[in-house]
């Protein structure tokens, strides 16, 4: 079974520009599946894992955080939830991940949603662990 | 008593009719054969049946074996001793008569047509020997003659008993309007101390008299004496209104009047104690011996929503423990038995049915004592259809040095058909499983898809394409 260990917090600079009133308080601009993170950036984004990887992580920015918020990483295996991540961003971008540790019973297809504060589906990323 | 008022609730319109025919099938049995030998015999194994089973129930072994063993010869030897009597009493009858029809002893006798007859015979100095059967009739006595059934007359009466006549040594029998038998042979009386004037004809209305309640009139051929014997006793009739009055007192008007009271009196407490015996009988029989069943009865589910649909049930049917009479009990089908459950007020989802007292029916004298299970827990769903993504469901490994950059399933998502409960678990629909084994480069595979579910089916299509990306990894050549 997977073991999901650690969030990460990445600062980016500050920009301050105004948005209209009706936009979202968070926007993801990008979701990966990746083998390692380096510099804030995914690493090796892929749909298919190998097993023998050890780890794997879940990676989103947001380009608007308009204040302090959270979100969640629920990771499943199948359908099955397997583990929820509870992850802070805060104003005015920031980026965030999530881990688990593979172990040779993940193997199979996942999916990771990422969900806004109110449990609203942002985007669902799809992979499978393989050999 | 209490526990006959009990066992009344339970009282079903089989067992009144199941009374009123053994009732009326012993009531016509003792009409046929009031009167008769038979009937004194088997009212004499009735009485050997209840001390057999008085016997039986005190734990007496000797008496009830022995008791058993004389009923079965008592059986055997009343067919035997009384075959005659039975087809006397079968035989000459027709439908009507043995169903429903009541005879009547002596009712319509013209009294005056015999009179005049025996009158007429004593004057001539013409024997004559005339029967008048009463309330135990004849028919088990007199042996031979020759059944006539002709219509009483004087003329007819005369001629029998005239000298030249075949028949006029016999004695004629008469029943209501009609010579039922002439030339009857009589038992003759073995008394000893009969009066020398008597003869033969006198001896034979004695023997009759000794074996049954008729009334016999003797006309003497030697001294044309009528002579009126009855209850093993002759009477000499020296006065004609003495011969009338004693006729009008045993088989006359007065004595028709008297006899169809009494004779409507004797049915009536006949069909009521066939009645309560009958009535006894099936006490004894239903109530009595009260014993305890089981039953496996398969439930049914009523008023379901024709949406829904049961996926599952704790139990099939239910064990029922029942009591009632023994018959009832071996007699009882599961057919018979129902239990229902109504289904009107459950949602989709796990529900727990409780069996009552109320869902069970079970036919009338049959009382229920628990329910096994007494609750049943039933899961309903209800089919609908949801649009889910599909996933390639990949397995093996990529070759070292390649990466699956994204894959696409066209069409990307399907329309699922099952229960609610199924499909509310499942928010993918994922591919069989697909080898990477041999993947070099991108492409498109078509593969089937898997229901985790068999109540699952797939709206229009069974199988989809999987579109792959691959790529090598940055930084190997």
């Amino acid at each position: 079974m997977a073991i999901i260990f650690c969030a990460g917090l990445i600062t980016l600079p500050a920009q301050v520009f105004c948005a209209p009133p009706a936009a979202p308080d968070i926007v993801l601009g990008q979701a990966e599946m990746c083998e390692s993170i380096e510099n804030y950036q995914p690493v090796n984004p892929a749909v298919v894992f190998s097993i023998s990887r050890g780890e794997l992580f879940c990676f989103s920015e947001f380009d608007q955080v308009r204040s302090k918020t959270h979100i969640f990483h629920k990771w499943f295996k199948q359908d099955r939830l397997i583990f929820t991540m509870r992850l802070t961003l805060s104003p005015p971008k920031w980026s965030s991940f999530s881990r688990i540790q593979l172990r040779d019973a993940d193997k199979g297809p996942w999916r990771v949603e990422i969900r806004d504060p109110n449990e609203k589906i942002l985007k669902t990323l799809r992979f499978s662990i393989s050999d | 008593m209490e526990q006959v008022l009990y066992s009344l609730p339970g009282f079903r319109w089989q067992d009144a009719l199941d009374i009123f025919l053994n009732a009326y099938i012993l009531f016509r049995l003792y009409v046929l054969f009031r009167g008769t030998n038979v009937f004194r015999v088997l009212m004499a194994v009735c009485l050997l049946w209840v001390l057999h089973r008085s016997a039986g129930s005190m734990g007496l072994v000797i008496t009830n074996w022995a008791m058993q063993g004389v009923i079965t010869a008592a059986t055997f030897i009343i067919i035997i001793v009384f075959r005659n009597e039975i087809s006397a009493v079968i035989q000459p009858r027709n439908l009507k008569s043995f169903f429903w029809g009541i005879p009547r002893h002596q009712l319509n006798t013209p009294l005056d047509i015999i009179i005049d007859s025996t009158l007429e015979l004593a004057e001539k100095k013409i024997g004559a020997l005339i029967i008048l059967p009463l309330k135990q009739g004849v028919d088990s006595v007199i042996k031979e003659g020759v059944p006539i059934h002709a219509s009483l007359s004087r003329e007819m009466l005369t001629s029998i008993f005239w000298p030249d006549n075949p028949l006029h040594d016999g004695a004629v029998v008469i029943q209501g309007n009609q010579i039922t038998r002439a030339g009857a042979i009589l038992p003759l009386s073995h008394k000893r101390d009969l009066a020398s004037a008597y003869g033969t004809r006198h001896r034979a209305a004695l023997g009759l008299t000794e074996l049954s309640d008729a009334l016999v009139l003797v006309v003497s051929e030697e001294r044309g004496q009528i002579s009126l014997v009855k209850d093993k006793e002759i009477h000499p009739i020296l006065q004609t209104k003495d011969l009338k009055s004693i006729l009008a007192r045993h088989a006359g008007n007065e004595a028709q009047k008297k006899g169809l009271r009494r004779q409507t009196r004797e049915l009536i407490i006949a069909a009521s104690a066939c009645l309560i015996f009958t009535s006894g009988l099936w006490y004894y029989f239903s109530r009595g011996m009260e014993t305890l069943a089981t039953q496996e009865i398969p439930i049914e589910f009523t008023n379901r929503d024709p949406k829904m649909r049961i996926t599952r049930a704790s139990a099939s049917d239910v064990k029922l423990l029942i009591s009632g009479a023994k018959p009832l009990i071996n007699a009882l089908k599961p057919e018979q038995i129902t239990v229902k459950l109504t289904l009107a007020d459950y949602r989709v989802g796990i529900n727990t049915l409780s069996v009552t007292r109320k869902d069970v029916k079970l036919p009338p004298g049959i009382r229920l004592k628990s329910i096994d299970p007494a609750q049943v827990e039933i899961t309903l769903d209800a089919l609908m259809e949801k649009q889910l993504p599909v996933q390639p469901n990949w397995t093996g490994r990529l070759p070292q040095g390649y990466v699956m950059k994204g894959t696409r399933t066209i069409p990307p998502d399907v329309r699922v058909m099952g229960g609610e409960i199924a499909l509310k678990e499942i928010s993918t629909i994922f591919t069989e499983k697909i080898s990477l084994n041999t993947l070099k480069e991108s492409g498109v595979a078509t593969v089937e898809l898997v229901l985790s579910s068999p109540t699952l089916k797939i709206k229009d299509r069974e199988s989809i394409q999987v579109q792959y990306f691959i790529s090598k990894k940055s930084g190997v050549n």
